[in-house]
């Protein structure tokens, strides 16, 4: 265990190290974002409860239902999480030959990444979920005690499901070779939680046409069997809220199978973990291929070229196309389900409201999606940007590559996701066409703003890829891109309007709304070009800059 | 040909290399040598345009690296000490896309890497993914696509880590063999025996200032660049 300690140790280190006055103040905006986020949830999640509760006969037993779910959905998420996570530190870390070489037992370098893969796993929950408790505590009027019994099986809790996740990790790899384990687990996750979507989404929409239905579909959800941990650590806190004493059975539960699941997890590495090792290593096959040449690219093409073919080798980029995928397919889900027919009685406008809130929509997916293929293009260069650096291409054509790389693929997704919801809502041509140029301009806009704070902030050491969308840079990278977005629309909506009423009305249109109309084009325009002009400019001046590789 | 004209860089107000004047002559092979911190990847990353001099002018055969980086960065190689490489193209396919940064016509280009690829005795993987070279196999690949472009000027940092004996050899062959067709090579290096085997001249630089510059027959006289190291860094 001493020696686990001094192996903590360095990692402590180097995060006491990274912290200091400078790096707080350049991290500011983003704590007080994450505040907002928090009071926010907070908020909401006490209107929620306090609603549920309000539900007569049903209330308590829904705010109960609601505790138990979210521990379960908290449970699946932790596990997949230290699956993901256990496979990348114990197997793939870049630490794990340094650690090997050394007078370390074995056994210590797996509580060390024990350690590190629980704690990189739950810091996402630990740091989400307060606001959702405090909202219980406060909604029931709890004791002081309720959250310290709370925080005391919560770690039991997190506990349990890391020791399962990393068990699972090192059977997994016994069995199958690590890459296609967390292709298979990111499709699976993903296939889980569309699932589980569209499950829940189906059921909302029967609750509009009857509450009870949507009562009776929720208690049929079977989250509470009495063998499963979210049940234990539901029935160990709800007692509190009332002010009831709960039964000791359910904490000592919780702690015994968090010690459990962490030796069980420690025993199965034991017998697994070095063997595992072994298999992984990357081998060579000394043959000679007889191949055709193939594809020559030329200078014009070479980065494009080379991109490509890293995105399609590299499961961890490729991968996250899933994760944008299911999160067009909810937005499509999203749009057909809209009840248009009844709204469309409460405004004669909602049809153009749609469309606006479409482009709203699809701006802030352009956003999300540029931060992965546009902001990550130059970071992605790693280690080996030398090789650009010191070969005969300016920072300009090094940044158009990036820029054309992610710009093709994010305007083919965009402009089709637009055309599609489009057609879903029952857009005519006009606001077809309108929402369609729009889209274009904001492809263009943002994807230059994407390649160029890219280039501005380029995070060339990263152990993994969505570390870089996620740095302070890529942060930027979102807020301006999701002001471009909401600037744009807003004048959109300004000009619009006074068309459209104008069309309702069968009146001409005035100067003044002419004008208005022009101005709206001008500004948008503007917005748009600055947006993809300053960024490419700076992030150019940014590349022919020092970089310590 | 290098000319290096009071070149210096700081670091945060610190010297990491100061006033630096050096003259490498077309088909000379000169060699930089010093301690760990000395200032030696630092000379190489300036003369090749990874990093920018505070002050000082840097000419890579009358280009100014500064001024004219493209121009210069098309007639020289660069082999770093640490092999940073795409890890998921095949070595045919990194070759191929190092020729076409250079603006290597397709015929050319196929030419040269199957002539290098032979020469550098990777053929048997030049279909793998770099991901799976070991470190023998990558310094080779640097190499030789250093070398794809027929560089004029070839820098190279601690040329022979990792690499087998049969590479040690083959490179030091490579690096006469360039020399005498008019290649000039500047290495920055710890091997001493190494340095003093290939090297026409070679220059010790210690805490970012060049302290000497001997030739062959001077380092002979002074007892070997072992004894010439030890005397200055101690």
């Amino acid at each position: 265990m001493k020696t686990t300690i001094l192996l903590v140790i360095p990692k402590i280190k180097s995060i006491k190290n990274s912290i200091n006055l400078k790096a707080l103040l350049k991290r500011l905006p983003f704590i007080f974002i994450g505040l907002i986020f928090w009071l926010a949830f907070y908020i909401g999640c006490y209107e929620a409860l306090n609603f549920i509760r309000s539900i007569e006969f049903f209330g308590e037993i829904l705010s109960k239902k609601l505790l138990c779910m979210t521990f379960f959905s908290l449970s699946i998420f932790l596990v997949l999480s230290n699956i993901i996570t256990a496979l990348s530190s114990f197997y793939m870390s870049k630490e794990i030959p340094f650690l090997l070489s050394k007078p370390i037992k074995i056994k210590e370098i797996m509580r060390l990444k024990t350690v590190e893969t629980i704690l990189s796993s739950s810091w996402m929950v630990i740091s989400f979920i307060p606001p959702f408790f405090i909202a219980y505590g406060i909604s029931y009027d709890a004791p002081f005690r309720f959250y310290l019994v709370l925080m005391l099986v919560f770690i039991p809790f997190l506990l349990i499901a890391g020791g399962i996740g990393i068990a699972v990790a090192h059977l997994l790899t016994r069995i199958f070779s690590i890459k296609k384990i967390r292709l298979a687990l990111l499709a699976a996750g993903l296939l889980l939680f569309l699932c589980l979507y569209l499950l829940v989404r189906s059921q909302w929409s029967i609750s509009f046409e009857s509450p009870e239905r949507f009562i009776n579909a929720l208690l049929a959800v079977k989250t509470d069997s009495p063998l499963i941990p979210s049940f234990w650590i539901t029935e160990s806190v709800i007692p509190l809220l009332k002010r009831q004493t709960p039964d000791n059975l359910y904490p000592l539960l919780i702690l015994s199978n968090g010690a459990f699941m962490l030796l069980l997890s420690g025993a199965i590495g034991k017998r697994l973990y070095l063997n595992n090792l072994e298999r992984i290593q990357p081998s060579i096959k000394h043959q000679t291929k007889v191949s055709t040449e193939g594809f020559y690219p030329g200078s014009n093409l070479a980065f494009l070229w080379k991109d490509i073919k890293i995105f399609f080798r590299d499961a961890g980029q490729w991968s996250q196309l899933f994760i944008i995928f299911a999160l067009i397919l909810i937005y499509i889900y999203n749009f057909r389900t809209i009840p248009l027919k009844a709204l469309s009685e409460i405004s004669p406008f909602i049809k153009e409201f749609m469309v606006l809130i479409n482009i709203l929509m699809a701006g802030l997916v352009l956003s999300a999606v540029s931060a992965r293929f546009l902001y990550a293009s130059i970071s992605l260069e790693g280690m080996a940007f030398w090789i650009i650096r010191t070969s005969p291409v300016t920072a300009k054509k090094l940044l158009w590559s990036k820029f054309l790389y992610g710009f093709i693929p994010v305007t083919v997704i965009l402009l089709t996701l637009v055309f599609i919801t489009n057609i879903a809502i029952g857009a005519d041509s006009l606001l077809m066409l309108l929402s369609l140029v729009t889209m274009f301009i904001m492809c263009i806009s943002i994807s230059g703003l994407g390649a160029g704070t890219g280039a501005m902030y380029p995070k060339f050491r990263y152990e993994n890829i969505a570390s870089i969308s996620t740095s302070p840079g890529g942060m930027l990278f979102m807020l301006f891109a999701f002001s471009v977005v909401l600037l744009t629309v807003s004048l959109e909506a300004w000009s619009f309007y006074p068309y459209k009423k104008a069309v309702i009305s069968g009146l001409e249109l005035s100067y003044a709304q002419i004008g208005q109309l022009v101005m709206a084009g001008i500004l948008i325009i503007i917005l748009n070009s600055l947006a993809f002009y300053i960024p490419m400019k700076m992030g150019k001046k940014r590349l022919e800059e020092d970089f310590s590789l | 040909m290098i000319v290096l004209d009071k070149v210096s860089k700081s670091f945060n107000g610190k010297w990491a290399v100061k006033e630096l004047n050096l003259h490498v002559v077309k088909g000379e092979v000169f060699g930089l040598l010093g301690p760990n911190a000395a200032g030696k990847t630092t000379t190489i990353k300036m003369m090749t345009g990874l990093l920018r001099p505070t002050g000082g002018k840097i000419l890579i055969n009358g280009y100014d690296i500064v001024k004219e980086p493209i121009k210069a960065k098309s007639i020289f190689g660069y082999v770093p000490d640490k092999a940073f490489l795409y890890e998921k193209l095949k070595g045919r396919e990194f070759l191929k896309f190092i020729a076409s940064i250079h603006g290597i016509e397709k015929s050319t280009a196929i030419n040269r890497i199957d002539e290098l690829i032979g020469t550098f005795g990777i053929k048997e993987i030049e279909e793998e993914l770099i991901e799976s070279y070991s470190q023998g196999m990558r310094q080779r690949l640097l190499f030789l696509s250093a070398l794809i472009h027929n560089p004029s000027v070839l820098f190279i940092d601690e040329p022979f880590v990792g690499l087998d004996p049969f590479g040690v050899m083959m490179l030091k062959d490579t690096i006469r063999r360039l020399s005498s067709t008019g290649v000039t090579i500047f290495l920055a290096t710890h091997s001493l025996h190494i340095a003093e085997e290939l090297c026409e001249r070679a220059g010790l630089i210690n805490r970012g200032s060049l302290t000497c510059i001997k030739n062959k027959e001077e380092i002979i006289t002074e007892g070997g660049l072992e004894r010439l190291f030890l005397k200055i860094t101690s």
